[in-house]
C-alpha cells in the first residue's frame, strides 16, 4: 500500500487518473487516512455533494494481509448528511482486494459535467474508468448481477443503488460479501450520495496475480495471529454469543435494561421484543435452511452474521443486524422478522443506511404519515424511496429533513445523523457519545453499551453520571485507532477484557510494520484521529453547542426508569480535553 | 416467594428436579431472602459462565437479596452493536 490513485472525476476531456506515492499519508489506513486527508485537502465550507468534496476510500494498516479480521474499509468525505467530516466503515471483500492492489486509497474528486455514468476497473495493470449508462437507476442487487456478467465473480465489487444516484442523504455504498451479495455498506453519513455526485456507480476490484501484503517480521507476526486469534476465539462473547446469535442478540439485554427506545424513542422498551430477538431470529434462519453464522468478509473468526431466508426457503437478505431490527422493529412498532428482513433487503438494493432509514420511516409514523406498526405500510414507504417519489426523495434524506418536512418536534438526531438503538436516558454514557462524537449521532464511534450495559472492559452504571465523560473519551480515542488498523471493531470486546489479546493486535500492527507498538502508541494515533477531525469540524462551523442531544432528551423522561439525560453542557465539553 | 425469571441466549433451567426444567421463561417459588446467587444455583447454570443479571430493568450483582415479584433476567456474557 504504498500508492494513491487519485481520479478526477471533472478533469477536461473526461475523467483523469494519476497514481502517486502515498507520500505524507504513509503509514496511515483506513479512518486516520481518510481522516487527515479530507481535513488537510478539503475545504470545510464546500458544498458536499460539489466539486470541491473527495471520496476517499481506504483499507485499513492490515487489509491485505494473513491477519484475521482485517477485512474494514474505509470511506471517508465531508458528509452531506451532517456538513461534518465522515468516515463510515464496512466488511466485505473490497479492503483485502484493493490492500492486495497496493492503493493506500483511492481519492474520488471533482465532478463531471453531463449525465453520463461511470464504472471503474482497478486491476494489477492500473484504472480504467468507463463510460457505462446501462447501469443508470439500478438498484445494488441488480447492478452486481449484471457486472458479475461482465468481470465474474473472483473480483469484489463496489456500488450504489439509486439512492445514491439520486444524491439521498440516507445513501450508502455497497460492499460485496464472499459469495458476492451487496451487503456489507458504509451506511452512515451519505456517502452514497458524494459518490453518486461524482457519477461513480460502481467499482470492480480484482486481484488477481496479486499478493498478500508481506510483514517485515513474517514469523512474529504469524505467531502474533495466532494468539490474537486464540483471544477471540475463548472470549465468550467473541467466541460464543456472536457467532451464535449475532448482533440482535443485544435485543432482550437491552430490552431488560429499559435501554430499548420503542415508537420513536417514547419507551424504553418494547412489548414485541422477544419476536424480534436474536435466539428467535437465529432459530428462524436455521429452521428456514439459512444459518445464523457467517462471516461477511475472508479471514473473520468471529462470524457475526448469517443468511435469512423467506418463508420458503429462498435468500431474502443477510442476517438482519441489531440496529436494523430495532430501527425497523421496535422503533416503528413492528415486532414481525418477516417485515424488518424485507426492510433490511430493500435498504441494501436502493442503498440506503438502515439506521438512518428506519428512523426516518419512524419519524414519518409520529408524523402520522402511516400508522405505527403498519408493516405493509412501511414496505410501502420504502417502494416511495426506490422510486424516488417527492414522499421517498423526503424519506431517503434522513429523520431530520422527514422531521422538519412533516413539523415532528420529537426528532432524534444529533448533527442531523440518526440516533441508533440505545436510550440515552436509560444509558447515560452512550448518550456522551451521540453527543460528543464527530460523526453526529453513532453508538460506534464510542461504545459505552460494553461497560454500561454489557460490563465488557469493566462496569459504570448506566443510570448515573459519574465515569461517564472519561469512559466515552477513551473509547472514542480507542475506536478511532481501530478503525485505522482495518481490524472489525468488535475485537474491542476480546481486547477491552484480555490484555494478552490486546498485546497479540499491538504485536501484529509491530511486526507487520517491522516497529514496536505500544498501548501509548495506540492512544497517540486516536486522538491525532480525533483531533484532525475536530479541527476539520470547528471550520466548518461546529462549536460545543452542536455536542448536545435534542432537548426532548432532557426535558422527556422515559419508562421504566422515569428519567432524563443528565450530563451537564460543562461535562460534555471536557470529552476531548485530554 | 414468587419469582417471574427470564434465560436468555441459550441459558435454560438446568435442574431436573424442579418443574421449570429446560425452560427458559418461567414463575418460580423460592425461600424470602434468596440472593441471586442461590437463585442461579437452584437454576443449576453452570458456575463457570459469568452471568449478566438484571432485576426490575436494573444490573444487579450476585449478592443482591430478591423480593417478592421480582423481574430477573439472566444472561451469559453477550456483546454486538
Amino acid at each position: 500500500m504504498d500508492k494513491i490513485a487519485r481520479i478526477d472525476m471533472g478533469a477536461a476531456g473526461g475523467p483523469k487518473v494519476t497514481v502517486g506515492p502515498v507520500g505524507e499519508y504513509a503509514g496511515l489506513g483506513g479512518r486516520a487516512l481518510t481522516s487527515l486527508l479530507i481535513a488537510k485537502e478539503v475545504h470545510p465550507l464546500c458544498h458536499a455533494l460539489g466539486a470541491e468534496n473527495k471520496l476517499v476510500i481506504a483499507p485499513g494498516m492490515l487489509s491485505g494481509t494473513t491477519g484475521s479480521m482485517t477485512g474494514r474499509l474505509s470511506v471517508g468525505c465531508k458528509s452531506p448528511l451532517t456538513g461534518t467530516i465522515k468516515e463510515s466503515n464496512a466488511g466485505g471483500q473490497a479492503a483485502q482486494v484493493l490492500a492486495r492492489l497496493g492503493y493506500a486509497a483511492v481519492v474520488l474528486e471533482g465532478k463531471p459535467e453531463g449525465d453520463d455514468l461511470y464504472k471503474i476497473f482497478i486491476n494489477k495493470d492500473g484504472i480504467q474508468v468507463i463510460v457505462d449508462n446501462s447501469l443508470k437507476l439500478l438498484d445494488n442487487y441488480p447492478v452486481i448481477e449484471k457486472l458479475r456478467g461482465e468481470y465474474g465473480d473472483k473480483v469484489a465489487y463496489m456500488s450504489i443503488g439509486t439512492a445514491g444516484e439520486r444524491k439521498l442523504l440516507a445513501a450508502s455504498i455497497a460492499c460485496t460479501d464472499p459469495e458476492l451479495r451487496p451487503t456489507r455498506h458504509c451506511g452512515r453519513g451519505g456517502v452514497g450520495a458524494v459518490m453518486g455526485a461524482k457519477r461513480v456507480k460502481a467499482i470492480i476490484l480484482d486481484d488477481a496475480g496479486m499478493k498478500m501484503r508481506p510483514p517485515v517480521d513474517p514469523d512474529k507476526y504469524r505467531d502474533a495471529n495466532r494468539k490474537f486469534v486464540e483471544g477471540l476465539r475463548k472470549h465468550p462473547v467473541t467466541g460464543e454469543g456472536l457467532p451464535a446469535y449475532g448482533t440482535n442478540v443485544l435485543t432482550n439485554v437491552l430490552n431488560e435494561a429499559g435501554g430499548y427506545p420503542a415508537y420513536n424513542f417514547k419507551g424504553g422498551q418494547f412489548p414485541g421484543s422477544e419476536k424480534l430477538s436474536g435466539e428467535a431470529q437465529a432459530q428462524l434462519e436455521i429452521d428456514r435452511g439459512g444459518t445464523a453464522t457467517h462471516g461477511c468478509h475472508r479471514g473473520c473468526v468471529i462470524q457475526c452474521s448469517g443468511i435469512y431466508n423467506d418463508k420458503d426457503g429462498h435468500y431474502l437478505t443477510k442476517q438482519p443486524e441489531y440496529e436494523t431490527v430495532w430501527s425497523h422493529g421496535g422503533h416503528c412498532g413492528i415486532d414481525d422478522l418477516d417485515t424488518v428482513a424485507m426492510l433490511d433487503f430493500m435498504d441494501d438494493n436502493i442503498g440506503v443506511d438502515t439506521i438512518e432509514m428506519g428512523v426516518a420511516i419512524g419519524v414519518a409514523m409520529d408524523a402520522g404519515i402511516i400508522e405505527f406498526g403498519d408493516r405493509e405500510g412501511a414496505i410501502r414507504l420504502m417502494k416511495e424511496v426506490q422510486q424516488g417519489t417527492p414522499l421517498g426523495r423526503v424519506l431517503g434524506s434522513g429523520a431530520a429533513v422527514t422531521g422538519k418536512v412533516f413539523g415532528v418536534e420529537r426528532v432524534p438526531v444529533v448533527k442531523d445523523q440518526a440516533l441508533p438503538a440505545y436510550d440515552p436516558r436509560a444509558i447515560q454514557g452512550i448518550g456522551v457519545t451521540y453527543a460528543t462524537t464527530t460523526q453526529g449521532a453513532d453508538h460506534t464511534a464510542g461504545y459505552a453499551i460494553a461497560t454500561n450495559i454489557l460490563k465488557v472492559g469493566g462496569d459504570v452504571d448506566p443510570l448515573k453520571t459519574e465515569g461517564q465523560i472519561e469512559l466515552s473519551r477513551n473509547l472514542q480515542i480507542a475506536t478511532a485507532a481501530i478503525d485505522s488498523t482495518g481490524m472489525c471493531l468488535f475485537i474491542a470486546f476480546a481486547i477491552m477484557d484480555q490484555p494478552e489479546t490486546f498485546q497479540a493486535l499491538l504485536d501484529m500492527l509491530g511486526s507487520f510494520h517491522g516497529i514496536t507498538m505500544t498501548g501509548d502508541d495506540v492512544v497517540a494515533l486516536g486522538k491525532k484521529v480525533l483531533s484532525a477531525e475536530r479541527d476539520f469540524n470547528t471550520r466548518a462551523g461546529f462549536t460545543r453547542h452542536h455536542d448536545r442531544l435534542p432537548r426532548f432528551f432532557y426535558n422527556e423522561p422515559i419508562a421504566p426508569h422515569n428519567q432524563t439525560f443528565m450530563m451537564k453542557d460543562e461535562e460534555l465539553d471536557e470529552v476531548f480535553n485530554w | 416467594m414468587k419469582l417471574e425469571v427470564a434465560l436468555f441466549a441459550g441459558l435454560k433451567c438446568g435442574n431436573p428436579e424442579l418443574p421449570c426444567h429446560g425452560e427458559r421463561e418461567f414463575s418460580l417459588e423460592v425461600p424470602d431472602g434468596t440472593t441471586v446467587r442461590e437463585l442461579r444455583a437452584l437454576l443449576a447454570i453452570a458456575p463457570a459462565i459469568p452471568l449478566l443479571t438484571i432485576v426490575n430493568n436494573h444490573h444487579e450483582q450476585e449478592e443482591w437479596v430478591l423480593k417478592e415479584n421480582d423481574r430477573v433476567g439472566i444472561f451469559p456474557p453477550i456483546g454486538g452493536g
